[in-house]
């Protein structure tokens, strides 16, 4: 006798299948809309959440103190500071000079996608909030994923989309289910184009299941350096980088892309470095206060364990310092071998003599590298020489590196909201066009 | 004490057995000679304990013998004797652009007098010397004679393995029909097997033989160890998933599967009870002469009994190297029905493990989880 086996239908899958259907409709709607009415509609999304005041703003805070690990001194730095440097008119510049009806000229138009699914991933909301408004913009409505670590952004965000656009907050659907959802994954990578955040391993497994007609944007694993020189012991340099990288590092708990892990000190002298190291420390710890450290799971902390015991046994034989407080660790390294970063507010700095060591430091990691903070760097350092046909300077060789943004310290995590991520122009991954040549019917 | 009188006291314990009841006294004394020994001996290591302030003379307890991370293999040579007497050096895995643990020796007696009590209390109860096939999932001594693994793979042959014994991984590749062939075999003449290898060797090999998976019916006393994680790896697949999918091809029942937790920085390992308690809660053994404590990362405290800790370990047999190593790993203590500690799980090995080695070299930097992408 053969048995009936009746398989309940994945929720997820469904609630995703339904959201498809109303998202595909409600994109009808959006496309209608002209291209500078979507963008309007968007900016002043952004504008409610970047005012001082702004209620969307406070109640995210509320809520990511309450569901992640972070601190609520921290998120609410973590969010002011952030959003004080996306200004919603350079937000509205770039989406018009990238895919504007007057970049694009009259024999072009944008030809939106159906939909787009947008995949989420990490604790921290900025990447979340910008990467939902933008395939607006472009005429494409989104099913967010909302990533595990952080279940309110997506919520948060629909919600003040309506308070001013209930046609817009149409186009944006949040969606959680667990990771391990394959039926409901499946649904999401129908979507005609792809966005996604998250590890490389998870990029990837995600890119082996688009068909290879849907348009794939994967944002992985980055991780951000400063490098610091010996006219730090100017005026007050030092203090100003100090506080600049405690900001960079406490932010987030180091937990982004954009966080600083390892500090490279070119051609500083032992007496400075032990300097730097000291004030960066003394800053983080000033910062205790105001912006704690959030809790961190006990395989994290046994991360930070070991690293500070290897960092203490090469200080005691080899030299260096470790400046251990309640919740950092600087470790001033003897030399500039790649060591593991456990996060948490945990810093290396590391002594390279010229700048043809720092990049052969740097070569192993082209690719990972993201934004570098640069101060107090020596003459030949610090300006590109574009005249130069031998060896390029530093700053253009970090960009063969894959470096997509150089800054001073303590904006490491606050980008300008028309960054190019990854080096990636904002609007344009996303956006199909269509050439219209003249033709005689 | 010299090194030489804590080694004879050692080898006389080590030959009673890993099953002898724990000692604490014996094992404190000897702990804390050692100790005193590795503090003149090694100098990487008398600068930490210096720099903790916590020397021969101040230390009155094995909590509070200095532990050093099993990173700091790959920086320092840990050796309590000169660099011309090493016979051999083992090496932790790595890529080319990655440094590698190193566990130098002067002397094997230690290490296989310690590896050889463990394999016979928790891997070879009821077989006879000789009277099974061995076979590993491991390249030979040939092909890895720095692997600390395969040198305990081949004790175990050479010191109690049937002459069909064999090792069954060449040039990176699994011998899957060689083996195949020795299994049935074994089957045949109704030889109990052992077969031992890392998880992901057994995950090639289940996914290899997935056709056919009826295959094998093993004889009685037939079992499995599998040991390591999968750094590194395209697949991982949890551990008690694969336990039981590997006594599944096997024929076997899910106890018969051993998972041994080592590292090469130690000299002992420690293996499941199952093979030793049939029906008691699966749970990792330490030999006598090797302590585990379950510590808090951020004070450095031993948790309470069933919480979870940082596994930090005193390994009498590291009597040449250092004795009390601290690891990434994470633990609890099992615990019976009296709430007394009868030995440890294991936690999320293969995160610890890919964090702590930083398993290939781009990711040297990163942090092996949550990182979020702007």
């Amino acid at each position: 006798m053969s048995r009936l086996e009746i398989q309940w239908p994945d929720a997820a899958a469904e609630r995703a299948r339904a959201a498809r259907g109303r998202l595909i409709r409600a994109g009808e709607g959006l496309r209608a809309r002209s291209f500078e009415d979507r963008l309007a509609s968007v900016a002043r999304v952004l504008s409610e959440w970047t005012r001082a005041d702004s209620v969307w703003r406070r109640e995210l805070e509320r809520a990511l103190a309450a569901t992640t690990p972070f601190s609520q001194g921290a998120i609410a730095e973590g969010l002011e500071s952030a959003l004080r440097a996306w200004e919603p008119g350079a937000f509205v510049e770039c989406a018009r000079r990238e895919v504007g009806p007057g970049a694009l000229g009259e024999a072009r138009t944008l030809a939106p996608y159906a939909w787009t699914t947008v995949i989420a991933g990490g604790p921290i909301p900025m990447p979340t909030l910008l990467s939902a408004l933008i395939p607006l913009v472009v005429g494409s409505p989104v099913l967010l994923r909302e990533t595990e670590k952080d279940p309110i952004t997506a919520s948060v965000l629909r919600r003040s989309i309506a308070a001013q656009d209930p046609e817009l907050a149409a186009c944006c659907e949040p969606l959680a289910f667990p990771h391990d959802d394959a039926a409901a994954y499946e649904i999401l990578l129908t979507a005609p184009c792809v966005v996604a955040t998250g590890s490389d391993e998870a990029l990837g497994a995600i890119s082996a299941r688009l068909g290879p007609t849907t348009r794939f944007v994967g944002y992985g694993h980055r991780f951000s350096i400063a490098i610091l020189g010996p006219r730090l012991c100017e005026g007050d340099l030092l203090e100003r980088a100090a506080e600049g990288l405690a900001l960079d590092v406490a932010r987030w708990d180091q937990m982004g892309c954009l966080s600083a892990v390892v500090v490279y000190l070119l051609g500083v002298d032992t007496a400075l470095a032990e300097q730097i190291a000291e004030s960066v420390s003394d800053a983080l710890a000033r910062l205790e206060d105001s912006m704690p450290r959030g809790s961190i799971e006990t395989a994290r902390a046994a991360q930070l364990a070991s690293e500070r015991a290897e960092a203490r046994m090469r200080v005691a034989t080899s030299g260096g310092r470790l400046l251990e407080g309640r919740g950092h660790t600087v470790v001033l390294e003897a030399d500039a071998q790649a060591r593991p970063a456990p996060l948490g507010r945990f810093l290396r700095l590391m002594p390279v003599s010229t700048h043809a060591e720092l990049l052969e430091r740097l070569t192993p990691f082209a690719g990972q590298l993201s934004s570098v903070a640069i101060a107090g760097l020596a003459e030949e350092n610090s300006v590109p020489d574009p005249r130069s046909s031998g060896d390029l300077p530093l700053l253009s060789q970090l960009s063969h590196l894959g470096v997509s943004r150089i800054t001073e310290p303590g904006r490491l995590q606050t980008p300008p909201v028309d960054w190019p991520h990854d080096g990636l122009p904002l609007f344009t991954p996303l956006a199909r066009m269509l050439q219209r040549d003249a033709v005689r019917l | 004490m010299t090194r030489d009188v804590i080694e004879a006291e050692l080898l006389r314990w080590m030959s009673e057995g890993a099953a002898a009841r724990p000692d604490p006294e014996r094992f404190e004394r000897l702990a804390l000679d050692l100790f005193a020994f590795q503090f003149k001996a090694c100098a990487p290591y008398t600068r930490l304990c210096e720099s903790l302030d916590r020397t021969p003379g101040r230390v009155r307890c094995v909590e509070e013998i200095p532990a050093v991370p099993t990173g700091a293999f790959k920086e320092f040579e840990l050796r309590c004797f000169e660099a011309k007497s090493v016979v051999k050096t083992f090496r932790t895995s790595g890529t080319t652009l990655e440094r590698r643990g190193e566990l130098h020796l002067d002397t094997l007696a230690i290490y296989e007098a310690s590896l050889l009590a463990s394999l016979r209390c928790c891997l070879l109860p009821g077989l006879s010397k000789g009277g099974a096939a061995m076979h590993f999932l491991a390249p030979s001594p040939d092909e890895a004679p720095d692997s600390s693994l395969t040198h305990m793979f081949d004790v175990l042959r050479r010191e109690e393995g049937a002459s069909s014994s064999a090792f069954h991984l060449h040039e990176g590749h699994l011998t899957v029909e060689a083996f195949a062939e020795a299994l049935g075999r074994a089957q045949r003449e109704k030889t109990p097997s052992l077969i031992a290898g890392t998880s992901f060797a057994f995950v090639h090999f289940l996914d290899a033989t997935r056709a056919d998976p009826d295959r094998w019916r093993l004889p009685e006393g037939s079992r499995v160890m599998e040991t390591g994680g999968f750094k590194g790896r395209s697949r991982s697949v949890p551990r008690e998933a694969l336990r039981q999918e590997i006594a599944d091809r096997f024929g076997l029942i899910e106890r018969d599967v051993v998972n041994q937790y080592g590292m090469t920085e130690l000299g002992s390992q420690f293996y499941d009870s199952t093979l030793i308690d049939r029906t008691g809660p699966r749970r990792k053994l330490a030999p006598p002469w090797a302590r585990v404590r379950l510590v808090d990362p951020e004070s450095g405290r031993d948790v309470d009994p069933g919480e979870t800790g940082m596994i930090v370990i005193h390994d009498l047999a590291n009597s040449g190297s250092i004795a009390a190593i601290q690891t990434a790993d994470l633990g609890r203590a099992v615990l019976d029905e009296q709430e007394r500690t009868i030995g440890f799980d294991v936690l999320g090995r293969e995160a610890g493990a890919e964090a702590r080695g930083c398993s290939i070299a781009t990711d040297a930097m990163l942090a092996a989880s949550g990182r979020a992408n702007r």
